[in-house]
């Protein structure tokens, strides 16, 4: 039942500074599906943004995407040239950024902005554009559109902006769409009635989503299959439902753990001991073997693999035998 | 299509900055002179009339005559065209070249951002003048020299300003939404950048524009820009400076005006960043 639309394999980013060489992601594989809400879960700077912006082929000076495959719709992004890249983007698979209020361009008006891509990707003329951008400004559920199409930026809260950049990702009708952290930035009422928006947007387009958060209710809200990233590692993938009933890796443990549950006031929220570690100098072994409560002693020692445990779970633990 | 504000817009705001609003009135003044040259001119600027030689300022010589007889009010309006026409020219040469290179500079960054603001402090070094007098000295006098001469040295002010004002805005987040959406570089900069770069354009023209104008009076004053009878500015200056204790209004209405005239761009670049900035309008 489930085709996959992107598989990620064994993908390598790694930034190349004075200090070092942040891998920042190294050696992270995963499957999104067709029409599916799949979420990379983790703590900030564990590389999932990056892995996000490797899959747009959007990495620069001073990261380099060092190896791995991206086959979507059977085909590899990084082997093919650089202009047959730019076709895909925004057209096939499209990106929200985090932050609405530098996403947009100030001097130009939202429609402008959201008509934008379908004058990239499709012969269209300036006034189809422009129809097309109003269109997806009520699509949005942005009230009076063809007013709202002809403001700037500025003028605009938030949530609104957020709105305008959803527009202008959807506006040619993307098959993957790529949230990263859509709403780290705009407070929790007008974060569900976004969420709310991606997810009808998806339904009805049955596009596939790809979310990125650190926000474990959201995953828990949306998801249909997670994956947890650790250090530029991924450490547990697995559909929504069974990673939050029975969390097999330690550190996906942990994160839960640091949920609160309804009004519960006398427990304390646990914490997960230590820091992250440097990604410049990652310890040996399993990486999150310095903060881990069960680690034993060939965690030290040997990374562990990424195996099946039980049906479409994903594990990378010496616990499960690995 | 992106459009920037409408033109009603920007002059409904430009009345509100009163100094700027005064720029805007008297470059319109010269400009209106310039075009209507023909119709304001009573005499051509070349006509000679040895019999009223070095009249003052009268009912039907506005500006009196110099010292062939010409009609120095002729003069002044026709060399009002070469004065604007010089100060356009220029300042196009000067931001074709200067925001081109300056955006890509900080675009790309590394060796290109190296290699081109190597270059332009290079030339930035140079005065502009002193080009002009070698480029006149090989080729020969003539407003042409001049304006390319100066063109070619004063570019580095618009690199400076767009190199700036790209590497602020190149690691905002809508370049990389633009890239997002499959933009490619040539449209990035062209269709992104470079209109969040028209305000400061804009006002670092109104200041190269009447610096244009100033050089080349300076120049033709010299003798080595434009040829007589070109009636430029700087030119009749020249020739009223010879008469300066008979006739000195030859000398002092060409003054008048190229002050004039580089005061009101300067005004009106005054406010004009602030009128553009499409944040401080609804």
């Amino acid at each position: 039942m489930a085709t996959p639309l992107l598989a990620v394999e064994e993908l390598r980013t790694y930034f190349y500074l004075s200090g070092g060489v942040v891998k920042a992601v190294d050696g992270v594989s995963f499957v999104v599906n067709e029409d599916e809400v799949f979420c990379l879960v983790g703590e900030t700077g564990c590389g999932k943004s990056v892995t996000s912006l490797s899959i747009m082929r959007l990495i620069f000076h001073p990261g380099k995407i060092e190896g791995g495959r991206l086959v979507y719709r059977g085909k590899d992004l990084l082997a093919i040239p650089e202009d047959e890249m730019r076709k895909i983007r925004g057209k096939e698979i499209a990106m929200i950024f985090q932050n609405p209020m530098r996403s947009l361009n100030p001097v130009f008006t939202i429609g402008d902005q959201i008509a934008e891509a379908p004058l990239t990707h499709f012969d269209l003329s300036n006034r189809d554009a422009w129809n097309r951008a109003i269109e997806f400004v009520s699509k949005v559920k942005m009230p009076d559109p063809e007013m709202r199409a002809k403001s700037y930026p500025h003028v605009l809260s938030g949530g609104m902006r957020q709105r305008s950049m959803i527009a202008m990702m959807i506006s040619c009708e993307p098959s993957l769409l790529i949230a990263d952290e859509p709403t780290t930035s705009v407070d929790v009422t007008i974060q569900a009635q976004i969420m709310d928006l991606l997810l009808e947007i998806k339904k009805r387009r049955k596009m596939s989503m790809m979310l990125i958060t650190h926000n474990f209710g959201l995953v828990g809200e949306m998801g249909d299959r997670a994956a947890v990233m650790y250090c530029g590692k991924v450490v547990e993938i697995g559909s929504v439902r069974e990673i939050f009933r029975e969390p097999l890796h330690p550190y996906t443990q942990g994160l839960l753990k640091c949920l609160p549950v309804g009004f519960e006031r006398k427990r304390e929220l646990e914490v997960i001991p230590g820091t992250l570690p440097s990604p410049v100098n990652p310890p040996q072994g399993c990486r999150f073997c310095p903060r881990c409560s069960l680690a034993m002693m060939g965690c030290k020692l040997q990374e562990p693999p990424l195996v099946a445990q039980g049906k479409d779970r994903l594990v990378a633990c010496h616990l499960y035998g690995g | 299509m992106p459009r920037l504000a409408s033109l009603k817009d920007t002059v409904l705001r430009l009345l509100q900055y009163r100094t700027s609003f005064a720029g805007l009135l008297i470059v319109l003044g010269i400009a209106v002179l310039a075009v209507g040259a023909p119709v304001f001119a009573a005499r051509g600027f070349a006509e000679t009339d040895p019999v009223n030689r070095l009249l003052p300022p009268s009912a039907r010589y506005l500006f009196g005559t110099d010292v062939l007889g010409r009609d120095l009010f002729s003069r002044i309006v026709y060399g009002a065209r070469i004065a604007l026409w010089v100060g356009l020219l220029v300042t196009f040469i000067e931001a074709g070249i200067g925001v081109i290179l300056g955006i890509m500079s900080g675009y790309y960054g590394g060796i290109v951002d190296k290699l081109i603001s190597a270059a332009t402090d290079m030339v930035w070094a140079f005065p502009p003048v002193v080009l002009a007098l070698a480029v006149v000295t090989m080729i020969g006098p003539g407003l042409t020299q001049v304006v390319i001469a100066i063109a070619l040295t004063s570019w580095p002010a618009f690199t400076r300003i767009s190199r700036a004002k790209v590497q602020s805005l190149v690691n905002r987040e809508f370049v990389l939404a633009a890239r997002a959406i499959g933009e490619s570089d040539s449209n990035i900069m062209g269709r992104y950048l470079l209109p969040n770069l028209v305000p400061s354009i804009l006002v670092v023209s109104t200041l190269t524009l009447p610096a244009a104008i100033l050089y080349t009076t300076a120049l033709s004053f010299l003798g080595f820009g434009a040829q007589p009878p070109t009636p430029d500015w700087g030119a009749i200056l020249a020739d009223g400076a010879a008469q300066l204790r008979v006739a000195p209004w030859i000398a002092t209405i060409p003054g008048v005006f190229i002050v004039i005239t580089a005061l009101g761009f300067n005004l009106l670049g005054d406010g004009l960043r602030d009128i553009l900035d499409p944040k401080l309008r609804i």
